[in-house]
């Protein structure tokens, strides 16, 4: 009864050293040619995409690379009369975009250029009397904004404003059978669910709740023979993963039942030795699924080209190798989200050329430190 | 951003590719400026969404444009009688469909469906089921849809037994079907709102259907009722120390304990613990000339490490094993197999299966390596679990297990009365703060393990002898390491700084029964 596993096929010529001056190269370029097709595309979440930028560049020690005075700026454009921070000039405010905000004013120790109190009295109006979060006024709820809204008040030391009880009450309802939490009461456990809400346990003091062997468990079943991670069962693995679960069980205190070293081959096999930067999954390979299929292809492509005759099996030949070459060549492209969820995750796994992160933050220790921001973890 | 593809080709390709993602480019920016001028102006009127339509139907995660369809509908509905505004979302409904289908996968486009059915006048939740399934049917993994599902469900009030049988289907024709079983795990404990022990026998799946979950719903079963109540574990009086220690079976918060005094030798104290939040107390006596005394639950009684079996559960498991046993005998390295086993034989009898457990513990980590640290601590809690269970049977108050391979200690707070603990030759990193709660301890072995410091054993007021030889406890210019106990004969009357071991050599002929310094490997 064996089963196929999904996963991915590390070829043996996959980068396996890290290459910081290439990312620091790569996120330091990234943004300036502003014609650029995906940047502009995604412009909805740009102040996400800076913090994953700026936290990235301060992982690595580079963060004065970046124009802190244009950044500043640009948020101070963004926050709007309710108080919300939104992800770019013209858009509209959201919690999601609220916390990233405050994370790089944090970064850059100038958290008082916006109007603090109005951030505090946003996040506050979007409690639900069950305690949960919207995600702006139009009422999404979802347990990453719980988190969104606690690391926000956390890092401006305000969270007393919030209805605690509830808000840990609305958390913990979305905890499943298997340990892990999922968006809302009743969803599936997903590692990013799982992240926010072990995060949000954590900064509100309230991890022995959490059913650590439990959860360990599924967490650390989501390592796949590649040594990659996913972020549900029957999932393909993604480096974005190393962080959202990594940091989960280090949140957990179980961070040492995965297996470190083939984590972190997946993930330097992910780095773009050409561009810099990270992509979802490891460059220049043939997935085993994709493996299938184009082999598949190839068989039924030949068989009819045989079919045809021999004499025109020569140009077929030709043609097929013109269309079918390329697809074998098959590398992802790479992004600064990306990138940042590889080196955290390598900083967690312990490389000493990446400054110590903190797991529930996702930004640099010495910035929480200065703060006074030490959230409990399990041991 | 996921699953992006770059394809290497010629260079003429790369420029014809590069003119038409400039053209797209070019069209992205007008319409979008056009969008946010219009709304800058406040204009509220059809055009907004036609060009918003545009826009989204190939960017669904562009959050502000759906923000600003929604000021426009609200708009439109004020101007409107009750039917057209029914045909307003009507096709509103049918939109979003489109762009589900290039996009099921957007926050946006899903939490749009959903505020459209709370504004139409007649929602249509037949439909939306249909939407659901047709959904379902193309990706059974799709949260996002089995979410909307959950709410669908709940507002047109279809039966937990329809949606149970709508699982069945999904999980009968799809390997990929955890989505399905987690939702199974949500509407079961609706039907059967008490705990139901023979329900066993409707949830466990086949062995062979779905390995993951098979597993995960005895580990489920097994770990999560196996989870202890809040309740106090013990609590142990010393005349002589004049002390009370009471054990939590979960952390609590830190509260004082009223003074009082114990030590009359002549009188029978009568001592009861509130534990008021849960509702819970615990009694104590401690007799006239007795010098201690103690009261907790029997390990072995409460079940304290698995749930209660009732004799037609018992049989349910029992059979369970059995085809596990069989499918373990075709397929000896199945992983799945193995760990249900494990999970099974630890709720049927943890000390008769104590080998056999053991056994297969050490095939696990063979067969899946990359998580042997996970099985090795498994093993190490079963292994103290059962330990304490043959302590209680030989009402003996010496915890030993050496030579185990124990990478952990857990259930520390049943270990509040123990005098003797013998841990040695194990692959114990530390003994961590929760060490505190063996109150009672007079003797700790912990020879040839990789312990890194000394923290674990603060605090242990009647603690006399201790070996600590072949560990890692580690001393540098900035480890301060201090044993100082007022309490006890160990005593170390200075604090010392590990720094070179000639030092310890002196504080180890000064403490007679002290044996930490010898072979710590740095």
């Amino acid at each position: 009864m064996g089963t196929q596993v999904k996963d991915v096929v590390i070829k043996p010529e996959a980068p396996n050293t890290l290459l910081l001056d290439k990312h620091a190269d790569y996120i330091a370029a990234y943004g300036s040619k502003k014609d650029d097709y995906e940047y502009t595309l995604s412009e909805y979440l740009r102040m996400s995409g800076i913090y994953w930028g700026l936290t990235v560049m301060d992982l690595m020690g580079q963060l004065s690379r970046m124009n802190r005075e244009e950044i500043i700026e640009f948020i101070k454009s963004c926050q709007h009369d309710c108080g919300g921070i939104s992800a770019s000039t013209g858009h509209d405010p959201h919690l999601l975009y609220t916390l990233s905000a405050v994370q790089i004013l944090s970064l850059y120790d100038s958290i008082n250029v916006i109007d603090v109190d109005k951030v505090v009295d946003y996040v506050k109006g979007l409690q639900q009397e069950d305690g949960s979060f919207a995600g702006d006024k139009w009422g999404e709820i979802d347990t990453r904004f719980s988190f969104c809204a606690v690391a926000t008040l956390a890092l401006l030391g305000k969270l007393d404003v919030i209805n605690m009880d509830k808000a840990v009450g609305f958390v913990l309802s979305c905890m499943n059978f298997d340990g892990g939490f999922g968006c809302r009461p009743g969803s599936e456990s997903h590692a990013g669910q799982i992240y926010c809400c072990t995060g949000f346990l954590s900064i509100t003091g309230q991890l022995h709740k959490v059913n650590a062997d439990l959860l360990g468990w599924w967490l650390c079943e989501r390592q796949l023979p590649s040594g990659g991670l996913n972020g549900r069962p029957e999932k393909l693995p993604d480096v974005c993963y190393s962080w959202w679960v990594l940091a989960s069980l280090k949140i957990i205190g179980r961070i040492h039942w995965i297996d470190k070293a083939k984590l972190r081959s997946f993930i330097l096999a992910c780095q773009d030795e050409e561009t810099g930067g990270f992509a979802d999954r490891p460059g220049d390979m043939v997935s085993s699924l994709w493996n299938c299929h184009i082999q598949f292809c190839i068989c039924i492509y030949i068989l009819h080209v045989i079919s045809l005759g021999l004499a025109i099996l020569y140009t077929e030949l030709i043609i097929l190798c013109g269309t079918f070459l390329p697809v074998l060549y098959i590398s992802i492209q790479v992004d600064p989200f990306h990138t940042l969820f590889g080196v955290a995750g390598l900083s967690l796994l312990g490389d000493e050329q990446i400054k110590p992160v903190n797991p529930v933050f996702c930004m640099p220790e010495d910035v929480l430190q200065r703060i006074g921001l030490q959230p409990d973890l399990l041991n | 951003m996921h699953g992006r593809v770059k394809v290497k080709s010629t260079a003429q390709q790369e420029e014809e590719k590069r003119k038409e993602r400039e053209k797209k480019l070019k069209a992205f920016v007008s319409a979008r400026d056009a969008v946010l001028r219009k709304r800058s102006a406040g204009e509220h009127d059809e055009e907004a969404l036609q060009l918003t339509q545009q826009l989204l139907s190939s960017n669904p995660d562009f959050a502000t444009l759906w923000n600003y369809r929604r000021e426009v509908l609200l708009q439109l509905e004020t101007s409107r009688e009750k039917d057209e505004v029914q045909k307003l979302y009507e096709s509103e409904l049918h939109f979003i469909e489109a762009c589900l289908k290039v996009n099921p996968k957007s926050y946006g486009c899903w939490h749009h469906r959903s505020w459209v059915n709370t504004r139409l006048p007649q929602p249509d939740w037949t439909r939306e089921l249909g939407l659901c399934d047709r959904c379902l049917s193309l990706d059974e993994r799709n949260f996002h849809c089995w979410d909307y599902r959950r709410v669908v469900v709940k507002e047109s009030g279809v039966s937990v037994e329809q949606e149970l049988q709508f699982t069945d289907r999904l999980i009968g024709s799809n390997f990929s079907n955890y989505s399905s079983w987690h939702y199974r795990s949500t509407l079961l404990p609706q039907l059967h709102p008490q705990p139901a022990p023979d329900s066993a026998s409707n949830t466990s799946p086949s062995p062979t259907a779905s390995p993951q979950i098979h597993s995960h719903r005895v580990c489920e079963e097994q770990l999560l009722k196996a989870e202890r109540e809040e309740m106090i574990s013990c609590v142990y009086v010393s005349r002589e120390r004049e002390r009370v220690s009471v054990a939590f079976s979960k952390p609590v918060h830190l509260c004082d304990l009223p003074p009082g005094s114990v030590s009359d030798i002549s009188n029978e104290h009568n001592l009861t613990v509130h534990w008021t939040e849960k509702y819970t107390h615990r009694d104590c006596a401690l007799y006239t000339g007795c010098a201690e005394s103690w009261c907790r639950d029997s390990a072995t009684d409460q079940e304290l490490f698995r749930s209660e079996l009732s004799v037609e559960k018992s049989s349910v498991l029992q059979a369970e094993l059995q085809s596990c046993n069989q499918l373990l005998e075709l397929e000896p390295q199945n992983k799945w197999c193995l760990l249900t086993i494990i999970l099974l034989m630890r709720a049927l009898d943890p000390l008769g299966h104590e080998k056999e457990t053991l056994a297969h513990f050490q095939t696990l980590k063979e067969v899946d390596p990359m998580r042997s640290s996970y099985y090795s601590d498994l093993c190490s809690k079963f292994l103290i679990e059962n330990t304490i269970l043959k302590m209680e049977y030989a009402e003996v108050r010496v915890f030993s297990l050496s030579n185990k391979n124990l990478t952990t200690l857990c259930h520390l707070d049943q270990l509040l009365l123990v005098t003797h603990i013998n841990l040695s030759s194990n692959q114990l990193l530390r003994l961590p703060p929760q060490f505190a709660m063996l109150q009672c301890l007079e003797v700790l072995e912990a020879d040839d393990n990789a312990i890194e410091s000394l923290e674990g054993l603060y605090h242990l007021p009647k603690l006399e002898e201790v070996s600590l030889r072949n560990n890692r406890i580690l001393f540098s210019k900035q480890s301060k390491c201090f044993i100082r106990n007022p309490f006890s004969a160990f005593r170390a009357s200075a604090w010392f700084d590990l720094v070179s071991r000639s030092q310890y050599s002196s504080l180890i002929n000064s403490y007679r029964l002290c044996r930490i310094m010898e072979g710590q490997q740095i």
